[in-house]
């Protein structure tokens, strides 16, 4: 093995010419589904610790959590003992999480209360609140997106990047308080807050869910708006684009048929990177709005120092925008065919634009 | 350094600099400026509209309100730049040691960024601090963490351009062009990224802040914060439905000055130069395209304009 | 040269395309297009030649309607007069009302295949919304005719082609695929820009063969916009030169190899060494276009022609015919003069 090694000509450069390449293979979006799931899977497991760290770090345990300053030593250890706090860390970060696939969150060290029970019920109101706030900011910032790149550097252009950079400023609840003050408080159109399952009442849901879910999509609507303009603004002037008019194809078709489809890759990822930024914004909109989802659960199993509750709120939150990111990514690669070529024979990032036609055969 | 003169030179970027000189004056000298005690409640003056004695009117508990303004731009603005130091050091380390330190640190470190990256803010932050206490520094030791792969990112990209760097120098330049390289490369493009990068971050974590301020998070009660003044005007809304507006501007400004600041610097250093040649200049389409970023908004959307509109 | 002549003369002497006039300004008061006027009749080709810079670009664009932002076109005419004889000038037409020409009436190939192709879409997609659209194929019927289309363009395994994405073939079979969608509706007009220009020059002539067959089998009419003399002699029955946005010279092919008219011509035909010219040393045209748009009092060629006098530059030179079919903007037509002259001045 050491002749190779002695015959390379120039080590150094050999040594570290993997880097750019591997960097490249790392930094191409969007990546093969295959690969998406691998990482999505590490990331778990990774994520899956830090939370669990988080419950081994803390000082909380359940006995002080419960009887406060009363615990006895006595108390703490047989408590202790109880939830299983008393083995090896790793035994029980590994039961927790073999628990936590199988569906089992523990149970709160307060109410005695599956973990999974009380997400359960939350979950629901902000996947719902999530999911229509999602919907809005692909009509908002979609619909915003197009006029712009269509009136290309005229009014609508103009007024919609100025309300981007307006929107980039606010505090996302903000726009929420605004939004009470104005339908609920000024014109009494609508509750001030509260919350009816969809499953109940799918017409007075949308009462209550409108202004939340579009508190939320504002944010998320701009960042799409502007990525959207962006690539369609490059898009618009490809060849590809003139080869379709001349075809005889009409308007609306070469938008949405051809140019959409190449300009769409960027703001998608776009979109998959608000989904966090939405759920972490839903915290705050559900205080505001009184909501009784994941976050109203979170803050009062943090003020109770229920560790297993935090733990389990955390951990399925993360599972959301993971899943989240699957789907975009599979969209990706459905939208866009470069994505599927083999890994190496991609120019780069650049690819996920129209140019993709540019790199395979030449 | 010469992209950051070349900023000075924009309108914008000197507007933007004063105010946030402004901001930093008050930061520091806040309280003091005040011309009421913040704490100091006045039950007879409760939810007073603006007046000679209280230009901004007074709260539910009758304390004033400009003073609750002042006194809580400290609070909010260390707060802001504890978590972007922390993240600073967080992120500067793990992203030259992935470049040297072999393959497996690499892969760990661009996993854990990966990780780091789509945990939602506010969520992680009320973990944290339900698991280790509710307190300031635990808040923004939370988001300095969520924030470190921004860091990351740019000095990985910094340090792989400089290792690209070494090795043309070493194949084919002198010793004397090498240091012209490094001082180059670091004042050229480094140095303007990592501006664009805090500005932003900072901006951003101010929004954070007040998020978590405003849901009781890291500070106690009667101390004024920006987000702790929006969640108390939150229940007089009939009575004062503008009452939210003014921290609400203020932290308006203060945003929005270190986005029109990080534009100008952005601007100036001629935008997609600034990422190294090697790894893909595209937080947002890039490692975190397999698991979406939660920062990415910060700074990606804007890498990913300028890359089409250049590209 | 036979071939397409005799298919030219058997069929009916019908004009498919008509420009009359076209002016094409590429900014407030830049004339990159001068007073260009040529007809197209059923079946014929016609190859349009001319360096670049010349306005033939920008003349065919003008038929298809897709000029670049800032282009405009303030006089002129363009019809299509086909086999319904309905006239209309396409000058004036509206998003609507091209819809219903381009892709059914005119078809168009252009350099560079690969960027005219949605690169997100396989090409047998792209060829079926062709067909849906413009015939209005119901889909399942679509796809098999964009087989035999496929199959009559020349590709191999033309059901695998169909599942492929532009970036997975060649230029020559993208080119394939292009004729295939330009071809797909029956147009009577095939206008082709340098399409064959960025290929090597095997899938070159296999793809000016292509076209020829088309043409006789579908008796379109064939625009081909080149740069090269080669390859307008191998293919077309007319050629039309033009010189810095104007049209200098249009006359049958073989007539105007044989003998032209124009300085202009004369020089390229000695820089391709074709034509009647025995082969000789490569030669360059002394000096360089006019500016685009520059207004001259004569000829714009005056200065890099070898037989100038001072009446060229005197007033405007037009286009003038030359017995039957032939025409040329000269004042001295180069092929016509006096072998004594031609000697003075190489003298």
């Amino acid at each position: 093995m050491t002749a190779p090694a002695s015959t390379s000509v120039l080590p150094p450069p050999r040594k570290g010419a993997w880097l750019i390449p591997l960097a490249r293979r790392l930094g191409a979006a969007p990546r093969p589904l295959g690969r998406v799931l691998t990482t999505t899977v590490t990331v778990f497991l990774l994520a899956s610790l830090l939370t669990f760290a988080l419950g081994a770090l803390s000082e909380a345990n359940p006995a002080a959590a419960v009887l406060g300053d009363l615990a006895t030593p006595a108390d703490i250890a047989r408590m202790e003992a109880q939830f299983g706090l008393d083995r090896p860390l790793y035994a029980q970060y590994l039961s927790w999480l073999s628990h936590a696939i199988g569906g089992d969150l523990g149970v709160s060290w307060f109410t005695g209360v599956p973990v999974a029970d009380s997400v359960a019920e939350a979950l629901p109101v902000d996947l719902s609140i999530a999911g229509l706030a999602l919907l809005l900011a692909v009509f908002i910032g979609g619909g915003a997106g197009i006029a712009a790149a269509l009136n290309n550097g005229g009014r609508i252009d103009r007024t919609v990047t100025l309300i981007c950079s307006v929107l980039a400023t606010l505090p996302p609840f903000l726009i929420g308080i605004v939004l009470i003050v104005v339908f609920a408080v000024q014109l009494g159109a609508l509750p001030t807050g509260g919350y009816i399952p969809i499953g109940e009442n799918p017409g007075q849901w949308l009462r209550y869910a409108i202004l939340p879910a579009f508190a939320l999509s504002l944010d998320a609507a701009a960042s799409l708006a502007r990525q959207l303009r962006t690539s369609l603004v490059g898009a618009l002037r490809e060849n590809y684009v003139t080869g379709a008019q001349m075809r005889g194809f009409s308007a609306r078709r070469v938008l949405f048929g051809h140019v959409l489809r190449n300009a769409a890759g960027p703001a998608l990822s776009v979109l998959g990177m608000s989904v966090p930024l939405i759920l972490g914004g839903a915290v705050v909109t559900e205080k505001i709005f009184n909501l009784p989802g994941i976050a109203q659960l979170s803050l009062q199993s943090a003020e109770q120092h229920d560790i297993p509750v935090i733990q389990g709120t955390l951990l399925v939150t993360i599972c959301v925008v993971l899943v989240a990111n699957i789907a975009v990514n599979a969209a990706l690669a459905a939208l866009n065919p470069a994505a599927r070529r083999p890994a190496g024979t991609r120019t780069g990032a650049g690819d996920v634009t129209a140019s993709s036609g540019e790199g395979g055969t030449r | 350094m010469r992209t950051l003169r070349r900023a000075w030179r924009l309108r914008s970027a000197r507007i933007a600099l004063a105010v946030l000189a402004l901001v930093a004056l008050l930061a520091v000298a806040g309280g003091a400026l005040a011309p009421h005690d913040p704490l100091a409640q006045h039950p007879a003056d409760m939810l007073q509209g603006p007046s000679g004695r209280h230009p901004f009117g007074t709260d539910y508990l009758g304390r004033d309100v400009l003073s609750r303004l002042l006194a809580g731009t400290g609070l909010s603005v260390a707060g802001a730049i504890e978590a972007v130091g922390s993240a600073m050091l967080l992120g500067i380390v793990p992203g030259i040691a992935s470049v040297w330190l072999g393959r497996t640190v690499e892969w760990t470190a661009q996993r854990a960024a990966d990780t780091l990256m789509i945990m939602p803010f506010t969520v992680f932050a009320i973990a944290v601090v339900g698991a280790l206490g509710n307190g300031m520094h635990q808040a923004m030791l939370a988001l300095g963490v969520l924030f470190a792969p921004l860091y990351f990112r740019v000095t990985r990209a910094a340090a792989l351009g400089l290792k690209q760097a070494q090795y043309v120098e070493a194949a084919e330049l002198m010793g004397a062009s090498r240091r012209w390289i490094l001082r180059t490369h670091v004042w050229s493009k480094v140095l303007p990224t990592v501006a664009v990068t805090t500005a932003q971050a900072v901006g951003q974590a101010l929004l954070v802040v007040a998020s978590l301020t405003f849901l009781g998070l890291g500070v106690q009660p009667p101390a004024p914060t920006w987000g702790g003044m929006l969640a108390s005007d939150l229940g007089y809304l009939a009575q004062q439905p503008w009452a939210p507006l003014i921290p609400g501007v203020a932290i308006m400004i203060t945003v929005g000055a270190l986005n029109i600041l990080a534009d100008a610097i952005r601007d100036s250093s001629g935008g997609q130069e600034q990422a190294s040649p090697a790894e893909a200049p595209l937080p947002a389409l890039s490692p975190p395209a397999a698991v979406g970023s939660a920062l990415a908004p910060v700074v990606a959307p804007k890498e990913v304009e300028d890359r089409v509109t250049t590209g | 040269m036979s071939q397409p002549a005799e298919s030219a003369k058997a069929a009916p002497r019908t004009a498919v395309l008509t420009v009359e006039g076209l002016d094409v300004t590429v900014g407030p008061g830049v004339r990159a297009v001068r007073e260009v006027s040529f007809t197209l009749e059923r079946g014929e080709a016609v190859g349009l030649v001319g360096e670049s810079g010349s306005g033939k670009s920008l003349t065919c664009r003008s038929v298809l309607g897709v000029l670049a932002a800032g282009c405009e076109i303030p006089a002129g005419r363009i019809t299509l007069g086909g086999s319904a004889g309905e006239q209309d000038d396409l000058t004036t037409f509206t998003r609507t009302q091209w819809d219903a020409v381009r892709g059914k009436r005119v078809g168009a190939v252009f350099q560079d295949p690969a960027s005219f192709l949605n690169p997100s879409l396989t090409v047998g997609r792209q060829l079926s919304e062709q067909l849906r659209v413009g015939s209005g194929l119901p889909r399942s019927d679509a796809r098999s005719r964009a087989v035999e289309l496929f199959t009559a363009v020349g590709l191999h395994r033309p059901d695998e082609v169909y599942h492929q994405y532009p970036y997975e073939l060649s230029g020559g079979m993208l080119q394939r695929v292009l004729i295939a969608i330009a071809v797909s509706c029956a147009p009577e007009l095939l206008i082709a820009d340098e399409a064959t220009t960025a290929l090597d020059v095997v899938i070159q002539a296999e793809i000016l063969e292509l076209l020829n067959r088309l043409r006789t089998e579908q008796g379109l009419a064939l625009l081909l916009v080149t740069h090269d003399l080669a390859v307008v002699a191998e293919s077309c029955d007319r050629i039309l030169v033009m010189y810095a946005g104007e049209i200098v010279e249009d006359g049958p092919t073989a007539e105007v190899l044989a003998t032209p008219a124009h300085p202009y011509t004369e020089a390229l035909l000695r820089v391709a060494s074709i034509g009647a010219w025995e082969r000789r040393d490569l030669e360059i045209i002394p000096g360089r276009p006019p500016e685009t748009g520059a207004e001259l009092p004569g000829c714009r060629f005056a200065d890099r022609c070898a037989y100038a006098a001072q009446q060229c530059t005197a007033g405007p030179v037009a286009l003038h015919a030359l017995g039957d079919h032939r025409r040329a903007r000269c004042l001295r037509p180069a092929g016509l003069l006096d072998e004594q002259v031609k000697e003075e001045a190489h003298a």
